[in-house]
């Protein structure tokens, strides 16, 4: 069989397709009205009949796990603390003809460029206001109007440089534009990975049918961006500026980073001064030429803009009025999605373009109109009623589906304010074949088409997004409703010429080392992930040695060193048991322990510090590996609570608790062994060894600053925790005492659990931070660490282990409480030299009071 | 302020024109030291058919690098500056000097019915639309049915504009109370139409609230007020904030100011620093800060009537 030659009619995939039947009444985008299969499809279902169901369906499952691995997700609420939802993708692709999708670029890039057009006749002429083509309403009643955008000048008058359509097809077979997008296009990310996920699935089918690439739509981006910057400088510094983890498409912003080699970047990293952008990194300020923004048009200045905006730059549109930088889409650029503005487009076109609207926009009635409004409430249940103009609490709503006193309510809505309504004409969308368990059926589906800005034009992605759903009606212009997402097959004229966003091989590039150029806050989430991993084994190890001695052969009201270890747990601060003389009953101690295990409130719980590694974990995701992620990942998904109560709970505790020092020490493995020894690693062991230090003077203060009767039993606790038992045995066998106890964990600058290590670590690390040049005293960093670092060195463990009169240990106390003391100032220096993030801004405001 | 005191020579014509010093002294303090605060000025008065700036001068402790000024988009004067030396205290002061002539006497059955001026809206073309921006919604000010009916109740049909409007200012001086602990920046107009309070932010909110939802043009604006002590006592230097009043707009005479906090037609007492859609257009002072712990900020206004030499 030749599958390059495509059979007639339906007898192709005749196997997979039984049972395949379009509803009535829309089009299909597989079969035409007869039953047969359009062409553009056939040499796709051959080649996936000779593939078979079952092998499809094993593949696809592969497919799935690796979409998962990926961690293709989106955050569907956008909160920051929720879990993120997978990605869902179809595994049949939608494929076009190659001559429909020609007609229905050039229809889209007109299109762009009407839009680009009339946002630079409102920014500023506003010829279409003074001529009446477009009512005032949509543009001064519009929030999206940006007044201090107003006049701005943006380079070539390109303020639209990514765009998205949304379309949807007619029963008729024509495609119409139910939505634009153009303030940050959120999906071309999202349509790269569909795409190498299903080409990877069928390579065969996918080279046989001779897809067009996707590649040269972002190379387009990323030129023209590179170019605008370019006039300034020669090899400009763009940056993709993100809401972070925070934003639902945070995933997308990540991936396109990466993609286009742009600087992922946040509000926060970047600053104004003297009205250019800036990039905030450890080596200084590095300028920003231009800037592909993924935050709102109202989000991006606290100054100018939202004042309660914490994911912008404030100054940022002042430095575009000063045209000292290039802002990809241009701020205001929302004004344009108005869907009021949709029923005025074909007059706009003819007097801006000089053209007639070759894609027209979904039927749209602008009820400020009077014919419109007599006409939208005579024929309302027939109708999709909107706002004109984005509005916080107005959704489109199918007039249909509300009852009759809702829908007279809707009418009195619109005769109060008609300027603020729109009517649209309900789409019933196509159908494309969907893969469900291992049959394919039909599902309406809506099409996402992107278009960058390129030389010479708008481009159109030779590809797209589709999403699909079971109802038409579920299709709604969000990215995360409907069913999952497709990839779309444009098919070539021709054969395909490979592109890819790496440079030829010809290119030089000099090697490098990457230096300084780190931002801030990357810095600072690395240092906090060290502090975090620390914090998190050293209470795992404490809590161990709790539920061990609670699990063993002993009564645990006979072990004093629980009482002692429990005053570690609750820290120096915590009241002192009831009575001095004997522990806690032991249903208070389980209580308490349940507490630190698994009540995120309790401040310094396992749950509280594992919260707080999972959100750090998160926002440094772009920058560990894949591997290091999924171990991170892992800590977090191995701690669970127990199942019932009593010692089965406990035993299942206690080998949680192993499992989680495990996983962390695997973390440790993967940062010893892999990380490239760059600023980042220098700032995540800065991190875990000031914590680690920290935890070992708490330790040690609160089990040994008073003597305790049966003292040897704590000193045996405190070897387990320190993971020392071993050293200690070799070198003294089983004589247990505190002074060459206090040598081995405090002293001893071989053993890395060991504060004395953990000092010399921080000195080396200290040592090498970037320095203003030629400075040619110490720093306050390295002061700091110095003084410590001497105070230990010159301790006399005999001396620091012998108790006084009453018990107590002074000198040991006095000691660990000032190294406790330098280290957290050194952290603090340490964050005000280099990470300071004073957090996000605050907007004061005079209120006129008189 | 409910007082009606006003500073009219004793006997005779009122003046024609009159000069005024105004000191305005904004003053932030942080509990933690500031590396970096932004800032967006409004406090240059403009010029107006009435209204001539003598001088104006901007004392900034710590110094900024520079200042600059541009245009916003109705015209004010706007001012950026920055500050990057870490501070825990910034003073911006403005010293100003401006001339003001006297405002025509209208009589109040002069206008067109205000059913005319709504009505407009519909052709709203070319020059035209200056005016009619100013007829729609905005951030703090949102047209509501609550809004109409207490519009209605001096707008009745058919009748002069002016004398509605003058009505209509004259019962929000007499129904709503001045209350500086009522409300803030944040406080919607329903809650200040629900509790009958505010301040003269919030009575030029609500009047130009009234006069939209009527699709009648009124715009908000932000300026400074002479204000003269009770007889007896002596003038309190820096006792005073900014003021708000409401512009609102007829064919026969264009833009006609409205105190609504005090019941007048601003003349020789009211001086314009800018106008926009609402407060958050024309707001004198707004800064952007990051770090700083705790933050207040202390606002006074002299306002002084120049003597002439």
């Amino acid at each position: 069989m030749n599958p390059l030659q495509a059979a007639p009619g339906r007898t192709v995939g005749d196997k997979l397709l039984a049972g395949y039947s379009p509803p009535k009444g829309v089009y299909d985008e597989l079969l035409d009205p007869a039953g047969r299969m359009r062409p553009q499809w056939s040499e796709f279902f051959q080649l996936l009949d000779a593939l078979g169901r079952d092998e499809l369906e094993r593949r696809w499952q592969q497919s799935r796990r690796v979409i998962h691995e990926n961690g293709l997700t989106y955050n569907v609420h956008g909160n920051p603390f929720g879990r993120d939802r997978r990605w869902e993708l179809d595994p049949l692709p939608l494929v076009m003809r190659h001559d429909e999708w020609q007609g229905l670029s050039t229809g889209l890039a007109q299109r762009a460029r009407l839009l680009n057009a009339i946002l630079s006749d409102l920014y500023g002429p506003q010829h279409l206001l003074r001529e009446g083509l477009l009512p005032p309403e949509i543009v001064f009643a519009n929030p999206e109007f940006l007044r201090p955008c107003h006049g701005v000048r943006v380079p070539d008058d390109c303020h639209l440089h990514l765009y998205a359509a949304h379309l949807a097809r007619s029963p008729e077979g024509s495609w119409w534009v139910v939505a634009d997008r153009t303030q940050a296009a959120v999906g071309p990310g999202y349509a790269v990975e569909n795409r190498i996920v299903i080409s990877r699935m069928v390579p065969h089918i996918f080279h046989h049918c001779q897809v067009e690439r996707l590649a040269s739509f972002f190379m387009e981006l990323r030129g023209r961006l590179g170019s605008l910057a370019a006039r300034r400088k020669a090899s400009p510094h763009v940056v993709l500026l993100s809401p972070g983890p925070s934003s639902p498409t945070y995933f997308e912003d990540a991936y396109l980073s990466r993609y286009l080699g742009y600087p992922l970047v946040e509000g926060e990293d970047l600053t104004v001064r003297d009205n250019r952008v800036f990039l905030k990194t450890l080596g200084g300020l590095v300028a920003v030429d231009a800037l592909l923004r993924r935050v709102m048009d109202q989000d991006c200045d606290p100054l100018e803009l939202n004042g309660h905006s914490a994911v912008g730059v404030p100054g940022l549109v002042h430095a575009t009025r000063c045209g000292r930088v290039v802002v990809a889409n241009s701020l205001g650029s929302g004004l344009v999605e108005a869907p009021g503005l949709m029923a005025f487009l074909p007059r706009i076109c003819e007097r801006l373009l000089g053209e007639t609207l070759a894609i027209p926009s979904v039927r749209t009635w602008w009820c400020g109109g009077d014919d419109a409004r007599e006409y939208v409430l005579d024929n309302l249940e027939r109708l999709v009623v909107g706002p004109a103009i984005p509005h916080p609490h107005r959704k489109p709503v199918h007039a249909a589906s509300l009852d009759s006193d809702q829908r007279a309510r809707l009418a009195a809505e619109i005769i109060a304010s008609p300027a603020h309504f729109v009517a649209q004409e309900l789409v019933v969308r196509s159908t494309a074949p969907v893969w469900n368990e291992a049959s394919i059926k039909p599902g309406h589906i809506a099409l996402r088409a992107f278009l960058v800005a390129g030389e010479g034009g708008y481009h159109v992605m030779p590809g797209a997004l589709a999403h699909v759903s079971s109802s038409p009606a579920a299709l709604g212009e969000s990215l995360f409703m409907g069913h999952g997402s497709k990839d779309v097959w444009v098919l070539a004229a021709g054969p395909v010429a490979p592109v890819s966003l790496l440079q030829p091989p010809g290119t030089p590039v000099e090697p490098r080392r990457s230096g300084n150029d780190l931002p801030s806050r990357v810095a600072d989430n690395l240092f906090w992930l060290g502090r975090h991993i620390e914090r998190a084994e050293g209470a795992a190890r404490l809590l161990r040695s709790i539920v061990t001695r609670l699990t063993s052969e002993a009564a645990p009201g006979s072990l004093a060193e629980l009482n002692v270890l429990y005053r570690a747990l609750c820290g120096p601060l915590s009241a002192p048991a009831e009575d001095d003389a004997g522990p806690g009953t032991v249903a208070t101690m389980e209580l308490l322990l349940m507490e630190f295990l698994y009540d995120e409130h309790q401040p310094g719980s396992m749950q509280s510090i594992l919260a707080a590694l999972g959100r750090v974990a998160k926002v440094v995701r772009d920058r560990i590996s894949l591997d290091t992620w999924r171990i991170l990942k892992r800590i977090e998904d191995d701690y669970r609570p127990p199942f019932g109560r009593g010692a089965g709970a406990q035993s299942d505790i206690l080998t949680m608790l192993n499992q989680t020092i495990y996983n962390i020490s695997a973390f440790a493995g993967m940062a010893t062994e892999n990380m490239t020894r760059g600023p980042g690693w220098q700032f995540l062991e800065l991190g875990r060894r000031i914590e680690r230090a920290l935890n070992m003077i708490s330790l040690l203060r609160g089990t040994l600053s008073v003597a305790t009767t049966g003292e040897h039993a704590v000193l045996d606790a405190l070897l387990e925790i320190a993971d020392s038992s071993m050293t200690y045995r070799n070198r003294y066998a089983t004589n247990l005492q505190l002074a060459p106890l206090l040598d081995l964990l405090l002293t001893d600058e071989t053993n890395p659990r060991a504060i004395a290590f953990q000092l010399a670590a921080l000195a080396h690390h200290v040592e090498r931070l970037p320095r203003t040049n030629g400075e040619p005293l110490l720093s306050d960093e390295q002061r700091l660490v110095l003084s410590v670092v001497s105070a230990v060195r010159l301790a006399n463990v005999q001396q620091l282990a012998e108790p006084d009169q009453a018990g107590e240990r002074p000198r040991l106390d006095a000691l660990l409480d000032d190294a406790g003391i330098k280290l957290c100032e050194l952290a603090s220096a340490i964050s005000h030299k280099y990470l300071v993030h004073a957090g996000p801004a605050h907007q004061l405001a005079e209120i006129a009071r008189r | 302020m409910n007082t009606m005191a006003r500073s009219r020579p004793p006997g005779g014509t009122p003046a024609a024109r009159a000069r005024f010093r105004i000191v305005h002294a904004t003053r932030y303090l942080y509990s933690e030291a500031v590396p970096l605060c932004q800032n967006e000025l409004h406090v240059r008065p403009r010029d107006t058919t009435r209204q001539t700036c003598l001088t104006h001068r901007l004392v900034i402790d710590p110094l900024p690098v520079k200042v600059e000024e541009c245009r916003d988009y109705f015209g004010n004067h706007l001012q950026f500056f920055t500050i990057h030396d870490r501070h825990t205290e910034l003073a911006v002061t403005a010293h100003t000097a401006v001339e003001l002539r006297a405002a025509e006497r209208l009589l109040p059955g002069s206008t067109t019915n205000w059913e005319d001026i709504a009505s407009l809206e519909r052709r709203a073309l070319g020059d035209d639309l200056e005016v009619r921006q100013f007829v729609y919604d905005s951030p703090h000010i949102t047209a509501t049915p609550a809004l109409v009916e207490l519009a209605r109740e001096s707008f009745t049909p058919g009748r002069s504009w002016l004398e509605a409007s003058l009505e209509l200012t004259a019962r929000i001086h007499r129904d709503f109370v001045y209350d500086a602990t009522a409300t803030s920046i944040s406080t919607p107009l329903a809650d200040v139409l629900a509790m009958r309070r505010g301040v003269c932010q919030d009575f030029a909110h609500l009047q130009i609230g009234c006069l939209r939802a009527l699709g009648l043009p009124a715009r908000y604006v932000s300026g400074y007020l002479l204000t003269t002590p009770p007889p007896g006592q002596p003038r309190l230097v820096g006792a005073d904030a900014s003021h708000a009043w409401v512009s609102a707009w007829c064919p026969e005479f264009g833009w006609v100011d409205f105190d609504p906090t005090n019941n007048i037609i601003p003349s020789l007492e009211h001086i314009t620093l800018a106008w926009g859609r609402d407060y958050s257009d024309v707001c004198p002072i707004k800064g952007v800060f990051v770090g700083g712990g705790e933050h207040a900020m202390n606002v006074s206004v002299d306002v002084e009537p120049l003597i002439e030499n």
